[in-house]
């Protein structure tokens, strides 16, 4: 009930939008006096943003990295886009939000920087750019469309948000620990790539022909939390070093793989390491491979990563995760996508000596449905229904409804 | 006596014929309607500012450096009024290059047809939600043919913009009349062919902001008109 109370919130402002058909041109107007320019144009910035309003009905324990005892979750959610244009070489952007966590929770509002950083262009033909600041991986497919305008559902793909037995902040100090996720403590465990991983370091990349390549120095591995992004959480002590390598024969295809490499552990966890170990020894592997394809009202985006963590005491925790994504714009305005997801987990050495798996196999499928009433506004609904071998999950149904105000 | 033009002077006759044809067809636009001869020209107040577009680059490598050209504001002037035997509208094209729409304004007569060639070499998606044309052309190469067009029937305002580039907004001015024309950027406008009588001459300026002052074209003579 309280979920549809939500739904009738927000697609009550939507459709009071839809009735006034003079919003786009208000918005654009917003827009207009939104971007500055000085010296003759050749300084512009632009200041954008979202507003969502995000509701979410889930079984307990919540999906994917929802946190909340509850099974409703509203969250409003506010980002402010900064994009500055300095000259013909250099640009620097920068991504603001105040919201309840950068995940769905019921946490108390907060304000973050999520994104800032500079990019220096020395060619006009983009063959190398040079990026540093706090910004997404380059890693997938996913990032360039992870936001909330883009992303045709309202979630991630698994790969991005279904948390493991993995935890960065201590040692497992059984078998248990790893296979058996507390539902108390979700927040204590990590992804496999957590969301677009917005961590700090520096990026190299560029387009020579139809090949795309990235190649990044960054401060945290792509499973580790978001209060480990910053610069000032964790240094440059550990790095991460991630490639990507894409071909593009024509802007209907595009292939790509990725590869990543970095410790995932935090320094609070080395009380509990085995002797004589240290950060560097827990390290997180990544490969992954996509592809991609759109034509006329069709997109379609597949990716497959190939995991593996160093777990102590453990050792080599490997895990296969990937998703086939596709979305057909049906009219102009309205949209269905749908996603299937599957993760396979290798098996460690228990307690007992007896090689066993270190997780349970999951299966999800997400539906959406999304609508434009007009070109600022969005809806979107989904639904999805995730199973896996363990039984607290089986049959995990998850209905969500998002309104986006875009300016 | 003798013939001396045979099959040929009977041809010749037919040529002249047909020459003669042509040449009352010719003159009947002439005499039916003095268009050709008038014309209206002028200064139209143009809006002070404009916006220098940024785009977003944040998740892609864009060449180019990514500067998208300057966009001084123009006006459009078109007359309205009871015309007989209006011309037929002509295909029309609205470039995708360059991360931009070309031309960024663009007037059209009601009825007309309007291409839209991608020149980028990426994709676009352009589409509008205007109540007088709702379309989303999908995204498509740029060697994909046919061209992508719309034939616009309603008149009114209709705003373009790109699915994948958001920084990218166009307008087509879709107008009940053939006769109409940009003017420049220091808003002196030229409007020739003209049909003689009286007519209305509205200038538009933006999506609020529409001039027209009551204006008698005579055949043969070019009026000046002011706006305030």
């Amino acid at each position: 009930m309280n979920f549809l109370r939500s739904l009738t919130w927000l697609l009550l402002p939507a459709s009071v939008l839809r009735a006034s058909a003079s919003l786009d041109e208000a918005l654009d107007r917003v827009d207009e006096r939104l971007t500055v320019s000085s010296w003759g144009g050749r300084v512009r910035t632009r200041l954008s943003g979202t507003l969502d309003l995000e509701a979410y009905q889930v079984e307990q324990p919540p999906p994917g990295l929802l946190q909340t005892g509850a099974h409703q979750l509203l969250i409003p959610r506010l980002t402010l886009f900064l994009d500055s244009q300095i000259g013909p070489k250099l640009y620097a952007f920068a991504q603001f939000r105040a919201d309840r966590g950068f995940d769905p929770s019921d946490t108390p509002a907060e304000v973050r920087a999520d994104e800032y950083a500079v990019r220096y262009t020395p060619w006009e033909d983009g063959r190398v750019s040079f990026q540093a600041g706090k910004f997404g991986t380059v890693v997938g497919s996913w990032r360039q469309r992870h936001l909330s305008w883009q992303n045709p559902f309202i979630t991630a793909p698994m790969a991005y948000e279904q948390i493991l037995g993995i935890y960065d902040g201590e040692a497992p100090s059984s078998f248990r620990d790893i296979v058996y996720v507390e539902p108390g403590s979700r927040y204590e465990y990590n992804p496999l790539i957590w969301g677009p991983s917005y961590t700090s370091g520096f990026q190299v990349a560029g387009v020579w022909g139809a090949f795309e390549y990235a190649a990044e120095l960054k401060n945290a591995a792509l499973s580790s939390r978001p209060e480990a992004w910053d610069f000032t959480d964790t240094g440059f002590a550990h790095p991460t070093i991630s490639a990507r390598l894409a071909y593009r024969p024509s802007p209907m295809w595009c292939f790509g793989v990725s590869g990543s490499e970095g410790s995932y552990m935090r320094p609070e966890a080395v009380p509990t390491f085995p002797d004589a170990t240290g950060i560097g020894d827990y390290r997180q592997y990544l490969l992954g491979q996509e592809a991609s394809f759109a034509w006329h009202h069709f997109e379609f985006w597949a990716e497959v990563f190939e995991g593996r963590f160093e777990i102590p005491r453990y050792g080599n925790a490997d895990t296969v995760s990937g998703y086939l994504e596709g979305r057909y714009k049906v009219t102009p305005q309205l949209y269905v996508a749908m996603r299937w997801n599957q993760q396979w987990f290798g098996e460690i050495r228990n307690d007992s000596g007896r090689m066993r798996s270190w997780g349970y196999e999951l299966r999800g499928l997400d539906t959406a449905v999304g609508f434009r009433p007009t070109a600022h506004t969005q809806i979107k609904l989904q639904w999805s229904v995730h199973q896996t071998t363990w039984r607290q999950l089986e049959n995990a149904h998850t209905l969500a409804a998002q309104f986006t105000l875009r300016f | 006596m003798r013939w001396t033009g045979g099959p040929g002077c009977v041809g010749g006759a037919w040529r002249c014929a047909w020459l003669l044809a042509v040449g009352l067809w010719l003159g009947g636009w002439g005499l039916s309607d003095a268009r050709g001869d008038s014309v209206l020209e002028g200064l139209v107040p143009l809006p002070k500012s404009h916006t220098l577009p940024v785009m977003n680059q944040r998740y892609e490598i864009v060449a180019r450096g990514g500067v998208l050209a300057p966009r001084p504001p123009v006006a459009i002037l078109y007359l309205e009024g009871a015309f007989t035997n209006p011309p037929p509208p002509v295909v029309q094209r609205v470039l995708q290059k360059e991360y931009m729409f070309l031309p960024g304004l663009l007037p059209v007569q009601v009825g007309t047809r309007v291409e839209f060639p991608n020149l980028d070499p990426t994709y676009h998606n352009v589409f509008s939600y205007s109540s007088p044309k709702r379309f989303d052309l999908g995204r498509y190469r740029p060697e994909d043919r046919p061209v992508p067009y719309q034939v616009f029937e309603k008149p009114g305002l209709v705003t373009l913009r790109c699915d994948i580039h958001e920084h990218m907004r166009g307008l087509i001015l879709v107008v009940e009349t053939p006769y109409f024309a940009l003017s420049d950027t220091e808003g002196r406008f030229h409007l020739p062919g003209l049909p003689p009588g009286r007519h209305t001459l509205k200038a538009w300026l933006d999506s609020r902001t529409t001039l027209q002052v009551p204006v008698t074209v005579i055949a043969g003579t070019t009026n000046r008109v002011v706006f305030q």
